[in-house]
């Protein structure tokens, strides 16, 4: 039986995570599946990042379990787990980007990555934990080297973007970075050779049938061949790449538009996170989170996806972030201006 | 009539000099005003010159002020990563090991930017792009060493903007 042929699908609050005193901007599950139990990092406008723990591997609770107040000295815009799950990168205004390692029960912070001019927005890690890659208000990329004993190298400052860059995410799979800005395009970089020369290989703009405004975030399903982008223009848009090309490092694998999906939020779509069964989650700015399935009845226009199920004032404010639990499936947390984060679960009302 | 008055001076030292009889003159109608549309002319050139040459002048001195400005500041600029470049290049030769050969790489390549660029020609369109790229590989260079190297009225390229998110 296929999802949208599941009856009564709804999206059921399980918890309500309270302790951030500003928005809260971001979130991330700790990847590491060996744990029983499940682990959860926000971070916010206070300054802070918190880290909540489900009791147990069953357990619907989570308790807050360390509270890091002493990282950054403005607004933590995003962090991000290593693949291992052991670091914690943190991104902040403060023009820093923070690296975190779990000591027992208390978090260190074992380096600070300076080089950004101002407001550091978003930072990711590629699929090996080898690199990572920064972005900020000074419209610049960062690619940094991940060394033995907590030191980070430069390896290249990217310039393309013509505006602040929103979010950087590194392709599942393959050493391939992506950026979106607030110039309203979504570039992919790659290295060329092995001189630490990464330049932009693709943009995707309006002209590409990309978005007319800016562009917030971006995230991939599964397998890596697809892509899902949400912009300010209040769209969705799906691209496709062949991943087979593009694992075999050809230059000439380029992503293309697939479909848009229009008319689903009214406010702009701050959000969105592909789960490992193929569900596309979005938070907006209307406050509502939308979940979308790509539909079995293929068009000669290629793949379509269906609204799946829309909650209305799913929080109070303006959606942030939303993030599909790795280890359990159909377990949804977002984030949002009111100050809370939800833990969401996809279940059916039968 | 006090616009005739005014005219009648040249209207006769016309008659002095040239052919124009008085009878042709006030006759021809035109003629009577066409004098006061040259004298126009040649005060509007008069002044023009005069504005020019000051204009010159005074431009000449702006821009020479300008030049000795922003050549101080590019040439501190350049003179401060040419001194980096130099002790790095040093440190290098004494210990070879000391950093890591990405970052020697790009000592190398601050050097050769350096070495190019294109001091006494201003107007060579190159000088912004080799700016700009030394300003990059100097601060990815202090980023990976972990260090800031700064001097008073070092350029700081962020202009400030309103907050966004």
């Amino acid at each position: 039986m296929t999802l949208l042929e599941e009856e009564g699908l709804q999206l059921r609050e399980v918890q309500r995570l309270e302790g951030h005193t500003d928005r809260v901007w971001g979130l991330a599950w700790n990847p590491a599946t060996g744990t029983a139990a499940a682990m959860l990092a926000s971070c916010g406008g206070d300054k802070t990042v918190r880290i909540w723990q489900q009791r147990t591997a069953s357990s619907t609770s989570f308790d807050c379990k360390a509270v890091l107040e002493e990282t950054h000295t403005r607004t933590v815009r995003s962090c991000a787990w290593s693949p291992s799950g052991k670091k914690l990168a943190t991104a902040s205004f403060d023009a820093t980007t923070a690296i975190l390692e779990q000591n027992g029960d208390d978090f260190d912070c074992v380096s600070t990555l300076e080089g950004h001019e101002n407001e550091v927005k978003s930072v990711s890690w590629n699929a090996s934990g080898s690199l990572l890659a920064t972005c900020s208000r000074d419209k610049c990329v960062w690619i940094w080297e991940v060394l033995p004993g907590d030191e980070f190298d430069c390896v290249s400052v990217l310039q393309g973007h013509t505006q602040d860059v929103k979010m950087v995410q590194w392709h599942p799979t393959v050493d391939v970075l992506f950026s979106c800005s607030y110039d309203n395009t979504i570039k992919i970089w790659a290295e060329d050779g092995d001189s630490d020369d990464w330049r932009c290989v693709q943009t995707l703009g309006e002209s590409n049938s990309g978005h007319s405004s800016t562009v917030w975030a971006l995230a991939f399903n599964n397998t890596g061949d697809k892509m899902v982008t949400c912009s300010d223009d209040l769209t969705i848009k799906v691209w496709g790449v062949d991943i087979s090309r593009l694992q075999s490092g050809d230059d000439n694998a380029s992503w293309r538009h697939l479909c848009t999906l229009s008319g689903y939020h009214e406010r702009t779509i701050f959000s969105v996170h592909w789960s490992r069964e193929g569900i596309i989650a979005t938070g907006a700015a209307d406050d509502a989170i939308c979940l979308f399935v790509e539909s079995e009845d293929h068009s000669v226009d290629g793949p379509s996806y269906k609204l799946l199920y829309k909650k209305e004032k799913a929080h109070d404010m303006d959606i942030n972030s939303v993030r599909w639990s790795p280890v359990e499936n159909r377990v949804l947390a977002s984030a949002s201006d009111d100050g809370t984060i939800k833990i969401w679960k996809l279940d059916s009302i039968h | 009539m006090l616009l005739f008055s005014a005219i009648h001076p040249i209207n006769i030292s016309k008659m002095k000099s040239g052919l124009v009889s008085i009878s042709t003159c006030y006759m021809d109608l035109d003629d009577i005003f066409g004098p006061s549309l040259n004298l126009e002319d040649t005060h509007l050139n008069e002044g023009y010159q005069e504005g020019y040459k000051t204009g010159f002048a005074s431009g000449k001195d702006d821009g020479h002020e300008v030049g000795i400005k922003t050549g101080f500041i590019t040439g501190e600029e350049l003179g401060f990563y040419r001194g980096c470049i130099d002790v790095w290049t040093s440190v290098i030769q004494i210990e070879p090991t000391c950093f890591s050969t990405r970052v020697q790489k790009k000592i190398k390549e601050m050097d050769e930017l350096v070495s190019k660029y294109p001091i006494l020609d201003p107007e060579n369109e190159n000088v912004t792009d080799i700016m700009g790229l030394l300003r990059l590989k100097f601060r990815a260079i202090c980023a990976t060493l972990n260090m800031k190297l700064e001097y008073k009225g070092y350029p700081k390229a962020s202009e400030p903007n309103e907050i966004q998110f």
